[in-house]
């Protein structure tokens, strides 16, 4: 998703150095917008349909009042972007069988696990019936998930039919809430499976019937979801293995042709790593503008809302305190690159060197703090070398490592004061997202 | 097989030629060509001298590049359709460009041979010369030690069962290392294939180093004189540097004689990024391209082996053990140009 966000941002940015955007302007911007969407894996025919449109909507629809034409311009790639991904796919809280689709090795198994932790963590019964009877292996990988997280697993390894154990499970746990049936992994050409699973939707009368998409997927997903919403009619889909560099362009396209929406995106190996999918947040992330909603959705569920002041941080008061504190939340947040992907950052380059710290660096960082009087800690310019001695003995370690400490809280400083002015305001504001691309005040 | 794409490119090709030819007839006076275009490289742009010898004494044509713009764009839509990566179908027109425009059609030659050849030419330079297993596994000392990488879900574990089933079929000895110690019911997976199948496992438990594993896998074989290693690995994504680093312990440890990359024939523009990745980091001798049965494209095919240049040794087909295809260059791009291929 990174290199498909910089790219458009790149077409957009040319567009704004524009001195006059004419024909030619627009032209050269919807080249460079296929571009970037085929390399992210969007089906071609629908980038096609997207360019025309935007193409056609800025030559010919009139000026809206206030707005010079490059604004104009800019609005009509975002709406059409906006389209392209439709709107979020419903998620209630309530009593639900959920039945899981999707192509071999697409990550069923796993993404079947993280929504049952999903659901458990707001506080519904869940449980989940293994129907793979065909991989070897499933059923253990399954149960050993949900064991983890402590929720039934119902299935047999021994079984080979699917349909009787789906109908035994759904009365064996029928007591649970939230009851979410992982399928074996099949495509489109398999008539018999294809049935198979008509026959499963039928007996546990799904209330959400879920197509669980690689990021990686390319111009056959269309033809995939098509078939799969032909046969049980999806009315979500899932995007897993996000923490790759597959930009997800399958799944949107799947998306598009199943009209439905996107429910989760799993981008990550352990259970926790999924995400809530907003359409607004997905494209504003994409072209630059940050996911405020996501980050406090985050926050709040790290239950450390009123640790870390997200105001003072984003006014550029940064000590290393809050370094402190962030890297505590951090652990139960998911990683930096993911947090600061949801901050409104415009079209801002971070230095790469702001993720290259692992977790073990973290842990030792932390370390180092905690030898550290208070006074350092609010003011770290206080800090020399005799200090910095001191710190490193009291946390067993090098001075060197203190220095790299130091060198990590201002690389963190200069990233969060560039946030200062960028965003602050509102989850969304169009009016200076355009600004910033316009390159101007 | 590749259905898809063999039908677009049988498409292009007559596109392609109906525009040459076209171009050809618009050039009554074929002499009038030669002047417009100054001669550069002898090679792609003959000069004028040539080209009136030609005309008179061989009374061949030649290709310009006008001629073959808008077919070869075409061409190139249909192979980002066919989910070949976006740099990859740029490479494979630049190079069926260089083989069309300037080349000289003899008058009596047919357009479409002259097309073909461009096209297969192309093809075959992407595609490499394949691999032939059992033969390389004759000539090299034994055991021969095979691990296997990739990104997560692509079909690895399948894989080293299928491939484990084909060389038993050939006669080799095989013994399969449960090298994959992350996930969660991996070494159940790959125990119940190496059971049906009659093959050796060596496996520790969930969790374990997976270097070990497969280091004990390459003493039993050493011990019990196994003819093939196969040693399957954990998914991972070229991204986390941790679990790269641990792929390159598997190497330094076990020494394989081949490294396969597998990956999925279904993976878009980032096939070409991860097999690049991992060609990097760990290398990568050979490739495997699972799951070709749903894919009636193949366009990943020729991203990867375009972008690493090595190999692809099978193509996985089905479910079942025997869904395992040696691939053929030769014959798939016969297959994909149709007959009269000369």
């Amino acid at each position: 998703m990174d290199t498909l966000s910089s790219s458009l941002k790149d077409a957009l940015k040319k567009l704004a150095g524009k001195a006059v955007v004419d024909r030619a302007a627009v032209d050269e911007l919807v080249k460079n917008l296929q571009r970037a969407l085929i390399s992210a894996d969007v089906n071609v025919k629908l980038v096609m349909e997207l360019s025309k449109a935007i193409r056609t909507r800025s030559l010919d629809e009139e000026l809206p009042k206030n707005t010079n034409v490059r604004e104009h311009v800019l609005r009509i790639v975002y709406q059409e972007l906006v389209r392209l991904v439709f709107a979020t796919a419903d998620l209630k809280l309530e009593p639900q069988v959920i039945l899981m689709a999707g192509l071999q090795g697409s990550g069923k198994t796993t993404t079947t696990a993280k929504i049952a932790r999903y659901f458990q963590k707001k506080g519904m019964k869940v449980g989940v019936i293994c129907a793979d009877t065909f991989r070897p292996g499933a059923y253990g990988q399954l149960s050993t998930l949900c064991e983890k997280i402590n929720v039934p697993c119902f299935g047999d390894p021994k079984a080979t039919d699917a349909r009787k154990i789906v109908r035994e499970g759904l009365v064996a746990i029928k007591d649970l809430e939230v009851i979410i049936v992982d399928t074996q992994g099949r495509h489109a050409l398999e008539p018999d499976l294809i049935q198979e699973i008509i026959d499963l939707n039928a007996i546990t009368k799904a209330t959400h019937r879920w197509l669980v998409i690689d990021a990686a997927l390319g111009q056959q997903a269309s033809e995939q979801a098509r078939r799969f919403h032909e046969a049980i009619g999806i009315d979500g889909v899932i995007i897993t293995k996000m923490d790759g560099t597959a930009k997800g362009g399958g799944a949107l396209s799947a998306v598009a042709e199943t009209k439905s929406g996107i429910v989760f995106i799993g981008a990550g190996e352990t259970i926790e790593n999924l995400e809530r999918f907003d359409a607004n947040g997905f494209i504003s992330r994409l072209l630059g503008m940050g996911d405020l909603q996501a980050l406090a959705e985050k926050v709040q569920e790290a239950q450390m809302a009123d640790e870390v002041d997200m105001e003072a941080m984003m006014k550029g008061h940064f000590t290393l305190r809050d370094m402190y504190k962030q890297l505590e939340a951090l652990n139960k947040m998911g990683p930096l690159k993911q947090i600061m992907s949801m901050l409104p950052m415009g079209n801002m380059q971070l230095p790469e060197g702001v993720y290259d710290v692992t977790s073990t660096k973290m842990v030792r960082y932390r370390i180092l703090m905690d030898s550290m009087t208070s006074k350092e800690l609010d003011d770290p310019g206080l800090i020399n070398s005799s200090r910095m001695q001191r710190i490193a003995r009291g946390a067993g370690g090098t001075p060197e490592e203190v220095r790299e400490l130091l060198k990590y809280y201002k690389m963190m400083h200069k990233t969060l004061k560039g946030l200062r002015g960028a965003g602050g305001g509102g989850k969304f504001n169009m009016q200076r997202l355009m600004k910033r691309f316009s390159g101007m005040q | 097989m590749f259905s898809g794409l063999r039908e677009r490119l049988q498409a292009a090709r007559n596109r392609l030629a109906g525009s040459i030819g076209a171009a050809a007839e618009a050039a009554a006076p074929p002499a009038e060509q030669p002047r417009l275009s100054p001669p550069a490289t002898p090679q792609k742009n003959p000069t004028l001298a040539d080209k009136v010898k030609i005309l008179v004494i061989d009374r061949e044509l030649v290709v310009s590049e006008k001629n073959v713009a808008e077919a070869l764009d075409e061409l190139e839509m249909t192979l980002l359709e066919s989910d070949v990566a976006l740099p990859v179908a740029d490479a494979i027109i630049a190079d069926i460009r260089a083989g069309l425009v300037g080349k000289h059609r003899k008058i009596g030659e047919s357009v479409d041979a002259l097309v073909m050849r461009a096209l297969k030419t192309a093809l075959l330079n992407v595609l490499g010369k394949g691999l032939d297993l059992p033969a390389y596994i004759r000539s090299h000392e034994r055991p021969v030690k095979i691990l296997f990488t990739g990104v997560n879900g692509t079909g690895k574990t399948t894989t080293v069962a299928k491939i484990g089933a084909y060389l038993k079929k050939q006669g080799f000895s095989v013994v399969i290392g449960a090298g994959d110690t992350y996930r969660a019911g991996a070494i159940e997976q790959i125990c119940v294939h190496a059971e049906r199948l009659g093959i050796k496992i060596i496996e520790h438990q969930t969790g374990a180093d997976p270097s070990a594993v497969l280091f004990d896998t390459v003493q039993y074989a050493v011990s019990h004189k196994t003819d093939v290693v196969l040693a399957d690995t954990a998914g991972r994504f070229h991204t986390k540097a941790n679990l790269m680093s641990q792929l390159d312990k598997i190497r330094r440890v076990m020494k394989p004689d081949l490294i396969i990359y597998v990956d999925e024939a279904v993976a878009g523009n980032d096939a070409v990024v991860r097999a690049a990745e991992f060609d990097r980091t760990v290398g990568a001798d050979a490739i495997v391209l699972t799951k070709a049965d749903m894919d009636s494209r193949g366009g990943a095919a020729i991203s990867i082996a375009h972008t690493i240049g090595k190999p692809l040794l099978f193509l996985g087909t089905g479910q079942a053990y025997e869904d395992i295809m040696p691939f053929e260059p030769d014959a798939v791009v016969e297959d994909l140009l149709g007959s009269g291929v000369s």
